[in-house]
């Protein structure tokens, strides 16, 4: 058990989680076994995680942003990389939340079995009504004050102001950038610490995750099946539609997205542009992770396309811990997803909370494992919907981790192209006698 | 327009949002003021508060800690508490002697007033208490007979109003049961974390941090090393957060003025009308701050430090006073007070991060001044004569209540609630000066925060660590 992979067990650990959930299903004595003894794991799994999400955020914002400013100073070129990534983060979490609109994945649920959702995750539903209510009295620009906490440390106390963390973490790493390096350096090291035992922290709690998810999995078929097996299989049903809708995003970014971003602010084609990142991205595809990915990143973006070294070595090792566009756009739609299956109703400036919390959260966590699951709570904390809901999604998180790695390096290597581009240190002809060696 | 100094670009914005807001308001714009500006002048209170708590918190830390000996922390300490006691005292004499100079009460309409006499002895029988303090009655006077009926409606409240004010007696109620004692009680916290997520706990927190800072000092220097660098650190962060803050202050303040402005009434004529209801009272008020701030702070600093001048006090201070001018809140403005006390006065950090935090919680000249001018002006307003006795115990209790109210919110309305009832007036009648309280606390702020940074400049002169002067 131990040799596998920890993706391998979580997978694991959802189909034994599926499989007892049936089973458990035709006896109501083994029914409340789940509910009494298995449930409890999922929920001690699901609240590790959410007790992580604000330290996590809180230091490596700190640290993020503390990092960016080193470079940022440098030149121009640091203010153009930072904006293209947070540009082409929004579109394509805008991307995300357009198409989740459209397929609407959530309601291939029953309504019944979504009302059973909701009852069973959100016990407090009227309070969710009543937040709605005070919402429509409340003047267009509140969710921009609501981002600036009165109090930081009351808004640290509470999950639902997660914005609030991150505006106030975002605001802590400048100010560390300002002041003079020495009266800096032991707060730096302090967080730089604090950052090193949380995501030793979240490694832990991933060692748990293949219970967790066999626990949130097992309860939840039990939960939403009642009597009904079929039920489960509407769920799985509902999931693949989910997963459609994110593949089709991911798709579009990849189609077109980025061959307008290189057709019109580079001077190389797309298609060299592919052919010369396709073993990256196939690596990254494989190993999910763009950190892992980001030396064969780098190679083929020098050597095959023509980028100097200069720009590559500074925006790719950046965007492999910043510009996460895949990423970005799987939460969006997660987070839409969830909400839908839940019955909740997301007004738009709770949408345009997520791609603000997941733009910003994604400028710190991305070099974590496992931090995705972490920044997703992140998320949904922020939007007020039920954390549990996560069991929804974990089947074909596998799978999704693999196609936005590879979204992400994409548009890493097609930042970094154009950023080239736009510097004058690409060479317009080299990519295409390179691209395919 | 980058030359310009800090204070000046403030003072633009804030008579461009007055513009402004008058300028909507005839338009009929005030709706988008409301909607689009006015979010971002509560964006701007809300990032200085954010700051205001954790600045306490480490900069007492920082300060205490720095300290050479803890013996000195109680000479500071009582300094600073007698200090902030004297100004009070001074601020509320320079309030009665102005109202009972220019006696703005006065001014009103002879029968409304013996009407309001009347009202004031209906509700001292309704309720009770006897008759009216100073001896005198209205009701068995014959020759006042005619207005009787019409006193007998008294003062209508709306319901909203009534509701109000119940909840403000209550905590006044609370506030004068407990026992004399209970405010020390109050500065322990049960729990630092819970103390710390609430901007009404300061006194809490800075007690605290002042235990936190005294036991850094304690224990053995290279125990304490790391801890000092990391609170200086982080200190110093949120010191840059404020002048990040404040380089958008002029932006920030033109916002939050004309949404007070637009807030306050739909049309300019209504600010206008409002003012004048009260116009004898409201002068009486502003001429006693204006005082304050212009000739009693000045000159005490005078006295004591006589190498600053005029000029330059106030253009060490200005920033602050404009910042609480259009905050309203001392607490909001403390980061900024900081500021211009250590870097334009030249006061120490080790006095000025143990003064001010306190002064901003527990020292209010001018919310006491206020105190004593609107109780005295109601009094003659129901013609009710006050003798010097009953107008010492006012001074007494508005300085004392200043001290026990401070973590109470809107501590002003309530802290004259009691100073009322101490004097056996209906406390009801702080309704009356309700409508232009809002306006006349911005100025009360600026004379808290002025006497906030009077008294820092006097610590540290008496302690002899002012440099520059």
């Amino acid at each position: 058990m131990k040799r596998l992979p920890l993706h391998t067990q979580i997978l694991i650990g959802m189909t034994l989680g599926l499989i007892v959930g049936l089973v458990c299903l035709q006896s109501p004595a083994l029914s409340g076994f789940i509910i009494d003894f298995i449930k409890p794991i999922g929920t001690i799994f699901i609240r590790a995680l959410k007790m992580i999400a604000v330290p996590l955020v809180l230091a490596s914002l700190i640290i993020g942003v503390a990092n960016i400013g080193d470079i940022s100073k440098l030149s121009r070129m640091g203010g153009k990389t930072l904006g293209i990534f947070v540009i082409t983060t929004v579109i394509s979490i805008t991307i995300g939340l357009t198409l989740v609109a459209i397929v609407e994945p959530g309601y291939q649920l029953p309504e019944e079995t979504r009302t059973n959702l909701m009852q069973l995750y959100d016990s407090n539903v009227e309070n969710q009504v009543s937040k709605a209510g005070d919402f429509k009295t409340r003047g267009p620009l509140q969710p921009l004050v609501d981002m600036v906490p009165d109090n930081i440390f009351k808004a640290t106390t509470d999950n639902s102001s997660m914005l609030q963390v991150v505006f106030f973490a975002l605001i802590v790493g400048i100010a560390l950038l300002q002041i003079p390096k020495e009266s800096g350096a032991t707060v730096l090291s302090f967080f730089n610490g604090i950052n090193d035992v949380v995501i030793k922290i979240v490694q832990y709690i991933m060692m748990i995750a293949p219970y967790g998810v066999f626990a949130l999995m097992a309860s939840l078929i039990v939960e939403i099946a009642g009597d009904d097996p079929s039920k489960a299989l509407e769920l799985l049903y509902a999931l693949l539609w989910y997963s459609i809708t994110v593949i089709i995003g991911m798709f579009l970014m990849m189609v077109a997205i980025y061959p307008i971003l290189i057709k019109y602010f580079s001077s190389i084609k797309y298609m060299d542009f592919f052919k010369g990142i396709r073993p990256a991205m196939l690596l990254g595809f494989s190993t999910s992770s763009s950190t892992a990915t980001l030396p064969v990143t780098m190679d083929r973006v020098e050597k095959h396309l023509g980028v100097s070294e200069e720009v590559s070595s500074f925006v790719l090792p950046l965007g492999a811990t910043i510009n996460m566009n895949g990423t970005s756009l799987y939460q969006g739609v997660t987070a839409i997803f969830i909400a839908q299956a839940l019955g909740l109703e997301l007004s738009l400036s709770s949408q345009l909370m997520i791609v603000l919390t997941a733009t910003l959260a994604a400028v710190g966590t991305a070099g974590v494992p496992g931090a995705g699951m972490v920044m997703l709570v992140v998320v949904l904390e922020a939007v007020g919907i039920p954390t549990a809901g996560i069991a929804l999604i974990m089947a074909p998180e596998r799978i999704l981790d693999m196609i936005r790695t590879m979204v992400n390096i994409t548009g890493d290597a097609s930042v970094a192209v154009v950023v080239a581009s736009t510097e004058g240190k690409l060479d317009p002809d080299y990519a295409k006698a390179h691209a395919a060696d | 327009m980058k030359k310009m100094p800090l204070h000046f670009k403030i003072l633009i914005g804030l008579v461009l949002g007055v513009v402004w807001a008058f300028l909507s308001s005839s338009l009929g714009w005030n709706e988008f003021t409301i909607n689009w500006i006015d979010p971002f002048g509560t964006i701007f209170i809300r990032l200085l508060k954010f700051i205001a708590v954790p600045l306490v918190l480490f900069s007492i830390i920082s300060g205490v800690s720095g300290l050479s000996d803890v013996s000195r922390l109680g000479r500071l300490g009582g300094k600073t508490l007698l200090a902030y006691m004297l100004t009070t005292v001074l601020a509320v004499t320079v309030g009665l002697t102005m109202v009972n100079v220019f006696k703005p009460g006065t001014y009103m309409d002879e029968e409304q007033r013996i009407k309001n006499r009347l009202t004031f002895e209906i509700w001292l029988e309704d309720n009770n208490m006897g008759i009216a303090k100073d001896g005198r009655s209205f009701l068995s006077d014959p020759q006042y007979e005619q207005y009787l009926t019409d006193a007998q409606k008294g003062r209508e409240l709306s319901e909203a109003e009534k509701q109000d004010l119940e909840e403000k007696m209550k905590t006044a109620q609370m506030q004068k049961e407990a026992s004399p004692l209970q405010f020390i009680v109050d500065m322990v916290p049960e729990n630092i974390i819970f103390s710390i997520s609430n901007n009404q706990l300061m006194l809490q927190v800075i007690f605290f941090a002042i235990f936190f800072g005294i036991t850094i000092i304690l224990i053995p220097n290279d125990k304490a090393a790391p801890v000092i660098n990391f609170i200086d650190g982080v200190n110093a962060i949120f010191l840059k957060m404020v002048d990040l803050v404040m380089k958008a202050a002029p932006f920030f303040v033109f916002a939050l003025l004309a949404g007070i402005v637009a807030k306050m009434a739909d049309s300019p004529g209504e600010v206008i009308e409002l003012f004048l209801g009260l116009g004898s009272y409201a002068l009486t008020l502003i001429g006693g701050l204006l005082f304050v701030i212009f000739v009693l702070y000045p000159l005490v600093l005078k006295i004591f430090v006589p190498k600053l001048t005029y000029k330059e006090f106030f253009r060490n201070m200005s920033p602050a006073q404009f910042l609480a001018f259009s905050t309203s809140s001392s607490a909001a403005t403390l980061p900024v007070t900081m500021e211009c006390v250590e870097d334009n006065m030249g006061v120490p950090k080790t006095v000025s991060s143990f003064v001010l935090p306190i002064g901003a919680t527990i020292n209010m000249d001018g919310t006491s001044l206020h105190q004593a001018v609107a109780v005295i002006f109601m009094a003659q307003l129901h013609m009710v004569d006050l003798t010097i006795g009953q107008q010492l115990i006012i001074v007494l209790t508005a300085s004392l209540a200043s001290i026990g109210a401070a973590a109470v919110p809107s501590a002003g309305l309530i802290m004259m609630i009691i100073v009322l009832q101490s004097v056996g007036l209906n406390p009801a009648w702080v309704a009356i000066i309700f409508p232009i309280d809002r306006p006349l606390d911005m100025l009360r702020t600026v004379v808290n925060v002025s006497g906030d940074a009077t008294v820092s400049t006097l610590i540290a002169k008496s302690e002899g660590e002012l440099q520059k002067y």
